[in-house]
């Protein structure tokens, strides 16, 4: 294990941490529509939202990515490594997160609404002003876990050759006939990365808490 | 109930006077106390009226046969027991519960069960209509300020400045001034529902109703929040309270209307509702809640 090893692995934790916020801005976005439709009056797209988040989140991350890359990528659409990636994970992340948003709608009382109703808070002051910080403070906790989930699951992009810690890892072990040492740095790599996450979370989660415990 | 005025004595000069001072002795006392002016007799406006109104979820009746009228500046107590429909009655009237059958003229607004009422005539109504629920519902993330001062800068488009003045009066007139920056988890229910209270009023309702508001309190804060509602009554406030407090009924209402079933068993002065009611429905209920 020498300085040059630590230097290669250390290289991959830009496209990690790229596909991790990647894939989880582009499921924390799709999740919304999509939790718009599950919870939508209309049946029909009710039913296609339960379908496509079962599809979604029945299908294991590295089928999804192997499906693009491999699949549409060869044929008909160019679609890169790191494209691929982040749209496989994005897509099942887009279905974890609709599912995390819509129990947060759930958990919000129904007195919430009325009292808006009654008050005849415009529509969108609803959204923005008593709903969205609300759901906000529900969703956290369980959106920070799910990120620290997706950080893992980056891995799999190391499949398709992103130069992310993984790959980076696997690369060196080969080359210098070491798994061990590298690929605990890999470990420790990744365990540094999602403190922050957590911290983060905890804090403004306490902070929260600490306004409008209940 | 006379003790109450005194522990919170609490004014509402935003209100017309006129409106006050045509209801009785005890009021003209309380709103004439610093004016000599001597009160005019006013016709009063019918400001609701309900014909024929009915309801159902699905194939089961909840309301059947409501007529209903008061007059601006009536207190109007709807009693009966659990089930009967009163607090569905009250939904319809703002229209959290669209009626199933009838009519509802509230401030001018007519809605009728037969066509959908348009989105400017919810907005109408629900302006003329402060309501104040059961379980308070005051906005858990925004402060108490914040939750008497957001919607009136969102709904009647007030600055935030002006809103938070009149918010802050608001506070101090229900006796919460000292907790404006709190939120309302550290304040007790009978502070919350005074506070939701407040949050009504600061949109100028020409009608206040009330839907069971001291049922999710112990008996001495719910003293508080009806100390509150009586003085605003005294102020000419039109009410319409939902409730199974029967000394407020008998006391404070000009008129009380008791429910059976989903459909009006009496109605009338509440005086002698309360004392000599005539169905023997009405007799049996009011035997078993003075007899608790």
């Amino acid at each position: 294990m020498n300085a040059e090893t630590f230097l290669i692995i250390l290289s991959g934790i830009p496209w990690t941490i790229a596909i991790t916020v990647g894939a989880f801005t582009m499921g924390a976005l799709l999740g919304i529509p999509l939790c718009a439709m599950r919870v939508s009056k209309s049946g029909i797209l009710r039913y296609m939202a339960t379908m496509i988040i079962l599809i979604l989140r029945s299908i294991p991350p590295i089928v999804w990515l192997f499906f693009l890359y491999f699949g549409i990528g060869s044929g008909y659409l160019q679609v890169g490594p790191i494209e691929s990636s982040i749209i496989a994970l994005g897509l099942i992340t887009s279905a974890n997160l609709a599912e995390i948003y819509r129990g947060a709608l759930k958990s919000i009382h129904v007195g919430q609404w009325e009292a808006s109703h009654a008050l005849n808070m415009p529509r969108w002051s609803i959204f923005k002003d008593i709903m969205v910080p609300q759901l906000v403070r529900v969703i956290l906790p369980s959106a920070t876990s799910y990120m620290i989930g997706l950080l893992k699951d980056s891995a799999i992009a190391s499949t398709v050759g992103v130069t992310e810690v993984a790959f980076q890892a696997n690369f060196v072990s080969r080359r210098q006939f070491q798994g061990l040492e590298v690929f605990a740095v890999a470990g420790l790599f990744y365990i540094l990365i999602s403190l922050p996450i957590a911290a983060i979370a905890r804090y403004t989660d306490g902070v929260m808490r600490a306004k409008v415990a209940r | 109930m006379d003790q109450l005025q005194h522990q919170n004595r609490v004014t509402f000069p935003g209100l017309d006077s006129d409106q006050g001072s045509v209801r009785g002795q005890v009021e003209r006392k309380s709103s004439m106390a610093n004016q000599t002016v001597k009160p005019k007799i006013v016709e009063r406006d019918e400001i609701v009226r309900v014909s024929n109104l009915g309801k159902s979820f699905g194939t089961h009746k909840v309301l059947e046969g409501i007529n209903l009228t008061v007059r601006s500046g009536e207190v109007l107590a709807i009693i009966g027991p659990s089930g009967s429909g009163k607090s569905t009655l009250l939904r319809c009237l703002n229209q959290l519960e669209p009626q199933t059958e009838g009519i509802i003229t509230l401030a001018g607004i007519t809605l009728d069960a037969a066509k959908p009422a348009s989105k400017k005539q919810l907005n109408d109504l629900r302006r003329a209509a402060g309501m104040v629920f059961q379980s308070f519902n005051l906005f858990p993330h925004l402060t108490v300020l914040q939750n008497v001062s957001l919607p009136q800068q969102r709904v009647l488009g007030r600055t935030k400045a002006d809103a938070d003045t009149r918010s802050r009066a608001l506070l101090e007139r229900v006796g919460l001034a000292n907790k404006a920056d709190h939120y309302p988890v550290r304040c007790s229910g009978g502070q919350q529902q005074r506070i939701a209270i407040a949050r009504a009023l600061a949109l100028d309702p020409k009608i206040m109703l009330f839907d069971e508001p001291t049922s999710a309190l112990d008996p001495e804060l719910g003293l508080e929040v009806l100390a509150v509602m009586k003085e605003l009554a005294e102020a000419g406030m039109t009410m319409i309270v939902v409730t199974h407090e029967m000394h407020f009924a008998e006391t404070v209402s000009n008129r009380v209307m008791i429910m059976a079933d989903g459909r009006v068993l009496e109605e009338g002065p509440s005086a002698s509702v309360m004392r000599d009611p005539q169905t023997e429905r009405a007799k049996r209920f009011l035997q078993a809640v003075r007899n608790r």
